[in-house]
């Protein structure tokens, strides 16, 4: 499909290009006609909005508003009765002290995660940046686990982390290290989850900063070469700064993505071995799902989204304070 | 429009139309339609077409649509938004746990309105089924669903590695002292790192599917029969019992066994681990029997009944059942269908078919059924442990979460570092505050009809 | 001269170290899968059989015609590329025509708006599953292949993406056109979009890999077998029992494969689309 896709655009634009050449060769544009923004832009810009707000305010902002409505009231799923409690879900939250387990799992699991996957990702990226044969082979390869749907993916990890018919020990014992307790040890566990975790993100911040590289003009490694700087000093003074928008924004993207991580848990540990492994969404889920308790998991989902807010501000403001960008 | 966006345009409105011409298959023929939720792997598959083809074949003026619906949260989850939604089936699988909040919702109807009905059932018939299964299909004493099959837990062990630990292949361990000592002989450590490649008694806890609840706590319950309680709550609903000595004793009994063979370092896979010889033997069901002769070729397998506790030899029973809903526009219909499956021929028909049990003990009293269990020495098994297949008191309040309770001392004893004792205490003490807690106030004003079957028949 | 001979050794020495640390690398990443590949060829008994083996010794494709045999995969199949592809090109033509108003159009509430939209990638989707579930019901859309579509045919995500690269065009392209008498719509449609080439094959590989691998929103939307999707299907060879993993592994390897060969047909404008997008403001 998407090739019939991309085709056709090809050929489009080459044609869309030709006119467009034409015309400016024929007709120089004199910078007053800029066509100043009127009052029907106003109503152009909503026809063109449009059909994403129709179907945001329907299954967006609906369904978001009515959550946050929720979290104030006692809601069971299946029988249909409800009653507002005030702030009494929140408080029930506060005061359950597996959401603090679920909350420091989820803490875990992010700042491991995020900078493993951070560096892995530049790393391949830089490395792939430079002359290397078989690009294309490569790039599908790092990019397969982002394409593998977890649940493709449970399978997989299931077996390559079971502790004796798995691929893991085979491989520890092989090199002469002791055999882990994958699914019985809550640190081993946490560390098979984090594995997979990186395996399966890694190839989207790949590709994103490779795109960010891509952006770097030449020029900027052609005046370092004459100065006679080396790869790693280039990489830390002209690549690094020049790379900073890239990098806060897979930053932010890779830490929302953790702390809303799911479906990782429940195709690989279900939160086991004793919840070491139970993240927040997992928690929301089991309360929303399984204890159809809605007014609380909306709750969940409040506090998780308040924690997600203030630290993408932080990072926003960290970089800004650099002045590494400009948001 | 560009040609190219017309292209676009014509293989969309192609796509639209191909996706929509096969969707809906209306009941155009004048049969009535009978939506049926089920969640039978695709080894029962087969078994569940020709089920569907003998009933359409007697009953050709219902059109019977089975619907596969993936199993465990994913059921339940389809039901609450199908009930909710007015979408629901006309008959469905249903888990005991279910039923307190599908009554609170008044989404089924209670047997009492079929069975009383123009299209009845006898008394005796009833009274043919386990009442065991009875039990489950209710809810505090109301009939809500009828069993289609019944299940209940054996040993599945391999002879050749009896043979090769000089035990005797035909005598299975008989007590729970014996299952110990035949898993301390059939234990193998072949490099001495403290991890066995190979175990005797596999316990079914499985830290890597994580607190697998009812499941979990459902395949534990035969070790507190043995030792002399079934339930896990009080009568009144007001107390957990899971913190009294038999629990406490059964529980013990995992946990040795769990630490006698290191478990925290073995495969979760229970079946993976007997096919490839590493587990000697398992808790497993009739289920899985139609594949065997496949799965396990190579391998002498046989089912034995489980060993008897310090008490008493049992087992706990289990099965599938089936509930009206109210939202069907055709209750008789899927009553007839309902009716239809618990007939004895039938009922030998599907579990030759299906390797599941039947739901009543005349069943094995027709011919043709009892011909072929003596061909079929692992079903045998399973039928013959019916005799002692006991069914739990239904947790009327916070099941589920009262469930989870005990999973998790389940898990802390084996998995964890606690002994069972004070696991139990902690998962008793929490599940003891759900219950004082419980609404008592009755659910949702019933129908005078429900009181009318009860299953407490003492 | 000699300089330059050690310059160029150094290089060399290099370029083999980066390779083998790429491929090495690259291996790992695709050996769990590549394994689940060669497994989906095994029978049974190899497939548990301890130590595990690499290649099958006992070839077969018995799995596949047991996973095909369950169920009608070739049904959802259909059903999982229909949906895929339905959102995905919806997506590019809201999308686009979002982005292009909020990159390009003057006009009250932009910038608050844009950030609003920003905002709700931030909520969890499990919370507003339950919403949207019964705002279909009403819709009597539940069980349908537009309970599907529908809540997919936006995206806060592409429009961000597209917007952003959108600004990084040069506005004279436009306004030559403007002076030429073309519109709004026009333009995007003639020139803008053309351009956007990689920045749509993007959306469109993100888009149809989220749509086509999605498990948990086809579960509770969908009822009859027959709307299944793929990911619905491979359900089936699992239960709180047991796994059937021969025809899971087969048919997990199927479902994977055409997103795998979509990325690697469109590898080339994917990662352009993201470049030329910039990521700043």
């Amino acid at each position: 499909m998407a090739g019939v896709l991309t085709g056709e655009g090809q050929r489009v634009s080459r044609a869309a290009a030709d006119v467009v050449r034409a015309e400016a060769a024929a007709v120089p544009v004199p910078p007053a006609v800029r066509r100043a923004p009127g009052r029907r832009e106003g109503l152009t810009a909503f026809l063109f909005l449009s059909p994403t707000l129709l179907v945001f305010v329907v299954f967006v902002v609906f369904p978001i508003l009515f959550s946050f409505y929720l979290s104030f009231q006692q809601w069971n799923l299946f029988a249909d009765d409800h009653a507002f409690v005030g702030l009494a879900n929140y408080g029930a939250v506060f005061s359950d002290p597996e959401f603090w387990q679920v909350f420091w799992n989820t803490t875990v699991y992010t700042v491991a995660t995020v900078p493993l996957n951070m560096v892995l990702a530049l790393g391949v990226a830089v490395l792939l940046e430079r002359r290397v044969r078989g690009k294309r082979l490569l790039r599908a390869a790092f990019f397969t686990p982002v394409v593998v749907s977890s649940v493709a993916a449970g399978v997989i990890w299931r077996w390559v982390f079971d502790p004796n018919l798995g691929l893991a020990n085979v491989a520890l014992t092989a090199v002469g290290l002791p055999a882990v307790d994958w699914t019985a040890n809550a640190a081993a566990a946490m560390a098979a989850l984090i594995i997979v975790g990186v395996w399966k993100t890694f190839g989207i911040n790949m590709v994103l900063f490779a795109a960010g590289l891509s952006a770097i003009p030449s020029h900027y490694y052609e005046a370092a070469a004459i100065d006679g700087a080396r790869s790693w000093s280039q990489f830390r003074h002209i690549t690094l700064p020049l790379l900073a928008p890239t990098t806060l924004f897979v930053l932010v993207l890779s830490m929302i993505g953790s702390f809303q991580v799911f479906d990782v848990v429940f195709v690989l540990t279900r939160g086991g071995p004793l919840g070491a492994t139970k993240v927040l969404v997992y928690y929301l889920y089991e309360h929303a799902f399984k204890f159809f308790d809605m007014g609380y998991a909306s709750a969940v989902a409040y506090l998780l989204f308040a924690v997600l807010f203030v630290l993408t501000l932080v990072q926003v403001r960290a970089f800004r304070n650099r002045g590494a960008v400009a948001v | 429009m560009p040609p190219s966006l017309r292209r676009c345009a014509g293989l969309l409105a192609l796509l639209l139309v191909g996706g929509c011409g096969g969707g809906a298959d209306g009941p155009a023929d004048g049969r009535t339609p009978v939506v049926f939720w089920h969640s039978f792997v695709s080894s029962t598959i087969p078994a569940l077409d020709s089920l569907v083809a003998r009933f359409e074949a007697e009953h050709p003026e219902i059109d019977l649509q089975p619907q596969y619906v993936p199993t465990g949260d994913a059921l339940v989850q389809k039901l609450i938004t199908a009930v909710r939604s007015n979408t629901a089936p006309d008959v469905s699988w249903i888990h005991a746990d279910y039923l307190e909040d599908l009554v609170a919702a008044d989404a089924i109807y209670p047997m009492a309105h079929f069975i009383e009905g123009p299209n009845g059932m006898s008394a005796e018939d009833l009274a043919d089924i386990y009442p065991a299964l009875l039990t489950y299909a209710s809810y505090r004493g109301t009939l809500y669903s009828m069993p289609m099959e019944a299940t209940n837990l054996g040993l599945l062990y391999n002879k050749d590695l009896f043979r090769e630990v000089g035990l005797d292949p035909e005598r299975p361990p008989q007590t729970w002292e014996e299952l110990v000592s035949y898993s301390e002989r059939l234990r193998l450590d072949r490099n001495g790192d403290g991890r066995y490649e190979r175990i005797g008694f596999m316990v079914p806890v499985r830290p890597g599917t994580g607190p697998d609840g009812p499941w979990m706590v459902w395949q534990f319950q035969p070790f507190m029969m043995q030792a002399g309680t079934d339930h896990l709550v009080n009568e009144e609903q007001t107390r957990v019992l899971f913190a009294d000595e038999p629990a406490v004793q059964a529980l013990s009994l995992w946990e040795r066994l769990f630490d006698l063979q290191n478990q925290r370092g073995f495969t979760n896979e229970y079946q993976s681990a007997f096919v490839s010889g590493q587990g000697a033997m398992m808790l497993d069901g009739p289920w899985s029997l139609p594949n065997y002769p496949r799965l396990l070729e190579g391998i002498d397998w046989g089912i034995a009944p489980l060993p008897a506790g310090p008490v008493r030899p049992a087992t706990v029973v289990g099965g599938e059942y089936l509930a009206i809903f109210r939202q069907s526009a055709h209750p008789e219909a899927a009553w007839t269908f309902v009716k239809w499956v618990t007939q004895p021929e039938v009922q030998a028909f599907w579990s030759q078919r299906s390797g599941y049990l039947p739901i009543r003990a005349s069943v094995t009293e027709v011919p043709e059924y009892r011909a072929y269990l003596e061909t079929n020495p692992g079903l045998k098994a399973f039928v013959e442990q019916m005799a002692v297949a006991r069914a739990q008191r239904p947790i009327e309040y916070s099941a589920l979460e009262i469930q989870r309770e005990l999973a998790i001392a389940i898990e802390q004893a084996t998995v964890g570092t606690l002994d069972a004792r004070t696991a139990l205490a902690r998962a008793a003490e929490a599940s003891n505050a759900m219950l004082a807690r419980a609404d008592r106030t009755p659910p949702s004003p019933a129908p005078p009809e429900t009181t009318a079957v009860t299953t407490a028949r003492r | 001269m000699s300089a330059v001979t050690a310059h160029s050794a150094r290089r060399a020495a290099g370029s083999a170290g980066n390779h083998l640390l790429l491929y090495t690398l690259a291996l790992l990443t695709v050996a769990p899968f590549l394994w689940m590949v060669l497994t989906s060829f095994k029978d049974l008994q190899e497939i548990f059989s301890y130590p595990p083996t690499w290649w099958p010794e006992r070839f077969t494709t018995d799995n596949y015609t047991d996973a095909f045999a369950a169920a009608p995969f070739g049904r959802f199949y259909f059903n999982s590329l229909f949906v895929a592809v339905v959102v995905t090109l919806g997506q590019l033509v809201t999308c686009s025509m979002a982005a292009y108003a909020f990159a390009r159009m003057q006009f009250r509430g932009r910038d608050v708006l844009f950030y609003l939209f920003l905002g709700t990638m931030m909520v969890p989707a499990h919370v507003t599953m339950i919403p949207s579930f019964m705002i279909l019901h009403w819709l009597g859309l539940i069980d349908s292949y537009g309970a599907l579509i529908l809540p997919g045919l936006a995206s806060a995500f592409g429009t961000f993406l597209l917007r952003q690269f959108f600004l990084t065009l040069p506005k004279e392209l436009e306004e030559a056109a403007f002076i030429d008498g073309c519109g709004r719509f026009r333009v995007l449609w003639q020139i803008i979009l053309p351009l956007a080439r990689p920045a749509l094959a993007t959306l469109a590989v993100f888009t149809f890999m989220g749509v086509f691998n999605d498990f948990l929103w086809a579960l509770i939307v969908v009822n009859s077998q027959e709307l299944y999707t793929v990911q619905l299907g491979l359900a089936i060879f699992r239960d709180r029992y047991s796994t059937e993993w021969g025809p899971l592994m087969a048919g997990s390897v199927a479902a994977t494969l055409p997103i795998l060969i979509l990325f690697f047909v469109a590898q080339k404008h994917f990662i352009q689309g993201i470049a030329l997008s910039g990521l700043k403001d």
